[in-house]
């Protein structure tokens, strides 16, 4: 058994049997006068757990243990706090601007977590299908090396055919000048390289020898461009849902300090 | 330390730095310096060397010399010292890291704006932090007069001490609340129900806790009455109730069931509530008892004589004058807002059959009726009567009229003594027995003596004495109930009055028959509070 799915197996095991629990404490002691200052301490601390992780990572020279142990411990704790969260409202929608506020901000964190995890575990996997391991900061670099090189292939000096040179400027300048198709990307259509590649083709029957090849090699840099868009999307995808998780959660806990405040100060005990 | 190694293919020269903030500006195109932006995304680039000055013996100046990496450069340092060759500066571009916390600062700067902007604003504060809508008895203009007039604040002040506060009254309050924010313990160990502070709130409007039951232990009004659900206010739920009713323990102490024992002598109505209630109560379809009156099998201690079957089945019993079959409704009328039955009368329901006629030769006259003593003396005026009676039809023989009525009393019932005797004491019917209630009669069913309905004393000064009818305008007296609400449902599905031949009846439901409907099997409200009202009735705004 690999350490991932001892990890997995047993942060499940875990995510259950404490849900179970969870549930069964809320069943019995739901009746509590202060049911609801409990769960909501108990959110509280969950909260604060699956926040430090954003710290533990800020502090890598603390002996603080691994990160990866630290997101499985995340991960898990996400769901089950999520679990918390529900308890805490007893299962029912909220009521109040400030409550449905306060909520929509969890909803957003937790459910953003839950996209990135999910993203995490399946768009690894489509990008190691499509090329090797590129590094999102060196996409740009790669892409404009690329786009030289076709520069050169159709417009350089060496470069004698007026039909590649015009089918340059007009079709494949516009796909070299950034990136290109990015949801079309996530949602794995390859329809516009396709077409830019029936062009080229259609261009290649009618050719020289010479510009045969040249269209060959501009068809395998427009193929590797292509790549490098995908790998781009895919791999923005991976970072920008932490675009609203990490925001957001601070938001969270800024409405929740107030929502503490205010359950204290207008409960029955302050009055 | 292997692990450490950088891979085969890295170049150092176009080391990405991921990790931080900025890049260079030329990394877009392959060509990021070595040197990349500092800190704060400032392009570091100066020029393609420093040089430095070398000062040869006998010198005084010296000679600035190119330092450039490769070889020193053709045209050598400028006189001032400077390279001749100044890389191009840069924009330096920020990461997706400083993208992601700058959106970080932007929300933390939005949520405390949006934050102090709406509670630094009272009206908008209330808005904002109410966790529902207040309902319409705890808000609008009824509310503010009443809150006026007991010198309460209007807004959210009128039920907590934070509510009309700004941020730091509202800090200090819930620093001060008990159980406090971090005491734990007593935050598990509150007993349910329990008054809090709040509860005070409601004193001052509404006077007192009117309990149901004088021993009952103080409750939070908040524990069954939620506030900020909607304009109404969320109806009690059973679980409020339960909170006794459905504790044994708090059961055997209750004392209710000992109590109407001891009304049992004094009132009918008292004997008609359910029976003692010391055991659980969850559901009414479920585990309510049974209504007393079945599991006691009282009786109607009423003494008027009536027969239900008679009056709705009876085949001796007229159509009333309007050629109408004598029903429920006749004599069932429901008061004004439709709960509750008017009380029978007999001028209202009975006279128009039953007319206290006591001569059949001469039904313009009948005896009055609700006094002993008027219908002696009417009897012992009868001359005067028949006389008076000649008088109104303008008969020319008037003393002859009445010597000819009173022979004909006379020989029927013997002396005046005779006939009061019989009026007040005979069940017997006057005149022909065909007459009495019968469809054959043209004329309404003739008089048969006060003890045909009523139960006769003879008192110990020799006057007869009529036992007043008890007939309670209501029966299960702590329970609400709405005739209104029934109106679908035939009289007789609840009240088995066809087969009542007796008064003592009780023509009440069983619990089994309210349960038909009232039921979760049957659809319809089955709460405690549909029929049970918690306070006294003189639990009411101030």
């Amino acid at each position: 058994m690999t350490r991932f799915r001892r990890q997995f197996t047993f942060g499940s095991l875990a995510l259950i049997a404490a849900s179970v629990a969870a549930l069964w404490l809320n069943g019995k002691f739901n009746a509590l006068p202060d049911y609801a200052f409990l769960t909501g301490w108990a959110l509280l601390a969950g909260m604060f757990v699956l926040t430090i992780y954003n710290v533990r990572k800020k502090l890598p020279f603390l002996p603080l243990g691994k990160s990866e142990t630290w997101l499985q411990i995340h991960i898990f704790l996400g769901f089950f706090t999520t679990l918390l969260f529900l308890i805490h409202l007893n299962f029912r929608l909220p009521h109040g601007w400030f409550e449905i506020a306060l909520a929509w901000l969890f909803v957003l964190v937790s459910g953003s977590g839950f996209v990135g995890l999910f993203f995490s575990r399946i768009l690894p996997r489509r990008l190691a299908t499509r090329g090797g391991e590129v590094i999102f900061e060196k996409i740009p670099a790669l892409r404009h090396v690329l786009k030289a090189e076709a520069e050169t292939l159709s417009l350089g000096t060496d470069a004698k055919s007026p039909v590649i040179a015009e089918f340059y400027t007009k079709r494949l300048a516009p796909f070299f000048s950034g990136p290109k198709n990015s949801w079309l990307h996530f949602v794995e259509s390859r329809r516009p390289v396709s077409a830019l590649l029936a062009e080229l083709e259609d261009l290649r029957r009618f050719a020289t020898d010479d510009e045969r090849q040249r269209i060959e090699r501009l068809a395998a840099i427009v193929r590797q461009k292509d790549g490098l868009d995908y790998h781009r999307a895919l791999q923005l995808a991976l970072k920008l849902w932490l675009f609203v998780h990490i925001p957001l959660t601070y938001g969270l806990l800024i409405f929740t300090a107030l929502h503490i405040v205010l359950v204290f100060g207008f409960s029955g005990g302050a009055r | 330390m292997s692990e450490q190694l950088p891979s085969p293919d890295f170049d150092a020269h176009n080391y990405a730095r991921p990790n931080q903030n900025w890049i260079c500006g030329h990394a877009c195109e392959g060509n990021a310096c070595r040197q990349g932006p500092d800190a704060k995304g400032r392009c570091r680039a100066t020029a393609e060397c420093k040089p430095v000055q070398k000062t040869k013996p006998g010198e005084t100046k010296g000679r600035w010399h190119c330092t450039r990496p490769g070889g020193e450069c053709e045209s050598g340092p400028l006189p001032d010292g400077s390279c001749c060759r100044p890389i191009a500066k840069c924009s330096p571009v920020p990461t997706l890291r400083v993208w992601r916390g700058r959106a970080t600062l932007a929300v933390i700067a939005a949520s405390c704006a949006v934050l102090l902007l709406l509670l630094g604003n009272p009206p908008w504060r209330n808005n904002f932090i109410s966790p529902g809508i207040v309902s319409d008895s705890h808000s609008g203009a009824t509310f503010a007069a009443r809150a006026e007039t007991n010198h309460l604040n209007q807004n959210c002040g009128a039920c907590h001490v934070a509510g009309d506060s700004g941020p730091n009254p509202m800090i200090h309050a819930a620093l001060h609340a008990d159980p406090g924010i971090l005491d734990l313990k007593k935050l598990a160990n509150a007993k349910p129900a329990e008054p809090t502070a709040i509860d005070e709130s409601c004193l001052k409007c509404h006077a007192g806790r009117n309990f149901h039951q004088t021993d009952a232990p103080p409750i939070s009004c908040s524990f069954c009455h939620a506030e900020h659900q909607g304009r109404m206010m969320a109806a009690t739920t059973d679980a409020s109730c339960n909170f006794c009713h459905g504790d044994a323990a708090k059961m055997a102490h209750n004392s209710v069931g000992d109590e109407v024992t001891s009304l049992k002598s004094k009132q009918s109505q008292s004997l008609l509530t359910s029976a003692p209630t010391k055991s659980e109560i969850h559901h009414f379809a479920d585990d309510h008892p049974q209504f007393r009156f079945i599991t006691e099998k009282l009786r109607d201690p009423d003494t008027l004589k009536f027969n239900h079957t008679l009056h709705l089945t009876g085949p001796t019993i007229p159509n009333l004058p309007g050629g109408e079959k004598l029903d429920c409704m006749f004599c069932h009328q429901p008061d004004a807002a439709g709960a509750f039955m008017k009380p029978v009368a007999f001028e209202k329901n009975c006279r128009v059959c039953h007319s206290l006629q006591f001569d059949p030769e001469t039904p313009q006259l009948m005896l009055p009726h609700g006094n002993v003593d008027f219908v002696s003396a009417y009897l012992r005026s009868l001359p005067k009567q028949y006389l008076n009676l000649a008088a109104t039809e303008n008969l020319a023989d008037a003393n002859g009229f009445v010597e000819k009525k009173l022979a004909g009393l006379r020989s029927q019932f013997g002396t005046g003594e005779d006939l009061e005797r019989r009026v007040f004491f005979s069940t017997a019917t006057f005149g022909p027995e065909a007459q009495i209630g019968t469809l054959s009669g043209a004329t309404r069913s003739l008089f048969p003596g006060c003890a045909y309905c009523h139960e006769i004393k003879t008192a110990a000064s020799g006057l007869p004495q009529i036992t007043k009818p008890v007939m309670p305008e209501r029966w299960l007296v702590k329970a609400k109930f709405s005739h209104a609400k029934h109106l679908n449902i035939a009289c007789a599905q609840c009240h088995d009055a066809v087969h009542s031949k007796d008064t003592a009846d009780i023509l009440l439901p069983a619990k089994e028959t309210c349960a038909a409907c009232h039921s979760p099997h049957g659809g319809v409200a089955n709460t405690c509070a549909e029929c049970h009202t918690y306070h006294q009735p003189q639990f009411v705004a101030k």
